[in-house]
């Protein structure tokens, strides 16, 4: 799956969305914006609405570049990447601000965390800028969609496991194993679930998964 | 050198466009929301006051702002209608000194003059209800200082000083720990609370007894006069007993049980100073 992402052939659709899901995930096989990963998935919900905010930022990043790659002067690209991922952090910052504040009041000093994930830069200058406009769309969704399934799942653990109870609706009486709701705890979650994946991608390909997260971008 | 030259000139172009777009897209994104961001934080604000006192929307409300002015030395309260938007009102203004003697108190013709004529250290908002006349209640801005940051609140009150509820606005405590304090279930454990107690309310570590947990679980489902009106005997037993703290946020717990004695008396003494001059002639 992974061998389709660098200059080539054009990757198809489908290729690019299951391996932002599964072959590269940002979290459990690139090990990439771990920290914002502990920091926000004590519950589930709260997963989500980040899960969400970085896949809408994700795609329309990747968008952006890949549309004016050909002006973006490559001495400066890290730069410009970076306010491109700012300006459309910033609106979408807005926009949860100002059409629900519910749940902005929750993860909100988060949202705005968003501009420094590793992975979207990283999928900017790996992907988006070599890539032309509907492989990069792809690419983006991928990314997103495996980051928010990320959250969501670590979330679900530790929601679970921290308070007894899954978005917010309570199943056991007080709180099981407290670890998990703290920042420690977020890590070891993280490491189980990442043994897990690689355990479930060893039976379906029957392989051992090769580790390559540090020499990403 | 010369291709170097260029290159450079190149860079600064493309970045100077760059970041001009970028403001442009953000100015634009400003304009578009500001207006419903505010709105919806008056809106917030005026349903939790609401709410805190357990009143509908025929009520009136009176915000009240204090400033410390002239370099410490006077206090200065200002009044108008709560949700009116600034400079569209006149304000009430009433100054006092410290030791509590009234200066001046009138109504400003020139609300926008009144804003920006000289230099006012924001002190805290406070919010009087009234309902035909009578005082039905207050709301107290208060803050205290948490396990890592500012908590932020509202106290609502009975006429009578009681606690009729306490509202965590802000905070950066733990998620999971701190965070605690800012629910209802927390926050009940104040309920009906007279000025008198919480001058000697104390925080213990003790577990909290479990019919008082499940009883206080109820409160994020079901109203507070209903849940007050069902749990009254066991409401009486706890109001002796000191709050039970946050499980593993002793900290949390007690800060903000003493930012709210301390909110509470405060708001009681400037009370005695206020009250008569906003029942004069406005």
């Amino acid at each position: 799956m992974s061998a389709a992402l660098h200059p080539g052939p054009a990757p198809r659709a489908r290729d690019l969305i299951l391996n932002g899901i599964f072959g590269e995930n940002p979290v459990f096989r690139l090990a990439l914006s771990l920290c914002p990963a502990v920091a926000v998935t004590t519950t589930v919900l709260n997963g989500v609405l980040l899960g969400v905010a970085v896949l809408l930022v994700q795609v329309l990043s990747s968008l952006t570049v890949t549309l004016t790659r050909r002006w973006i002067h490559p001495r400066v690209r890290i730069p410009i990447y970076t306010i491109i991922i700012a300006v459309w952090v910033s609106v979408i910052d807005m926009l949860l601000a100002a059409f629900t504040p519910a749940l902005y009041a929750q993860v909100g000093l988060y949202v705005k965390l968003i501009v420094a994930f590793a992975i979207i830069i990283s999928r900017l200058e790996v992907f988006a800028s070599r890539q032309p406009l509907v492989p990069s769309f792809f690419d983006g969704l991928g990314m997103g969609l495996g980051f928010l399934l990320a959250l969501v799942v670590i979330g679900a653990m530790r929601e679970l496991l921290g308070a007894g109870s899954l978005a917010g609706i309570p199943l056991a009486p007080g709180k099981p194993l407290l670890f998990f709701a703290l920042p420690a705890g977020g890590f070891f979650s993280i490491a189980l679930l990442m043994a897990l994946f690689n355990r479930i991608e060893r039976q379906v390909t029957g392989t051992r998964a090769k580790a390559k997260g540090g020499g990403h971008g | 050198m010369n291709r170097d030259r260029s290159e450079v000139l190149r860079i600064a172009v493309t970045m100077t466009v760059v970041c001009a777009l970028a403001g442009a897209i953000l100015g634009a994104g400003f304009l578009v929301t500001h207006r419903y961001r505010e709105a919806s934080d008056r809106r917030a604000e005026r349903g939790a006051i609401l709410d805190l006192l357990q009143l509908d929307s025929s009520a009136t409300v009176l915000e009240i702002r204090q400033y410390l002015a002239e370099g410490g030395r006077q206090v200065v309260y200002r009044a108008a209608p709560l949700g009116a938007r600034a400079g569209t009102v006149p304000v009430r203004e009433i100054e006092f000194d410290l030791d509590g003697r009234r200066r001046n108190s009138g109504m400003s013709a020139d609300p926008a003059a009144a804003r920006t004529d000289r230099a006012l250290v924001p002190l805290g908002r406070m919010f009087a209800a009234t309902r035909a006349g009578a005082p039905a209640g207050f709301v107290v801005e208060g803050e205290t200082r948490g396990y890592k940051n500012k908590i932020r609140f509202f106290i609502g009150l009975t006429p009578d000083f009681e606690i009729a509820g306490v509202r965590v606005v802000e905070h950066e405590e733990d998620p999971g720990l701190g965070a605690e304090v800012a629910t209802r279930s927390f926050a009940g454990q104040y309920l009906g609370r007279t000025a008198d107690d919480l001058a000697t309310l104390s925080v213990t570590r003790d577990p909290m007894p479990e019919d008082w947990r499940a009883a206080l679980a109820t409160l994020a489902r079901i109203p507070v006069a209903r849940w007050r009106e069902r749990n009254a005997a066991l409401i009486e037993r706890e109001r002796a007993k000191p709050v039970y703290a946050v499980t593993g946020a002793t900290i949390s717990s007690r800060a903000l049980t003493d930012g709210v004695r301390e909110t509470v008396d405060h708001f009681r003494r400037r009370w005695e100073l206020l009250a008569p001059e906003l029942r004069g002639p406005s």
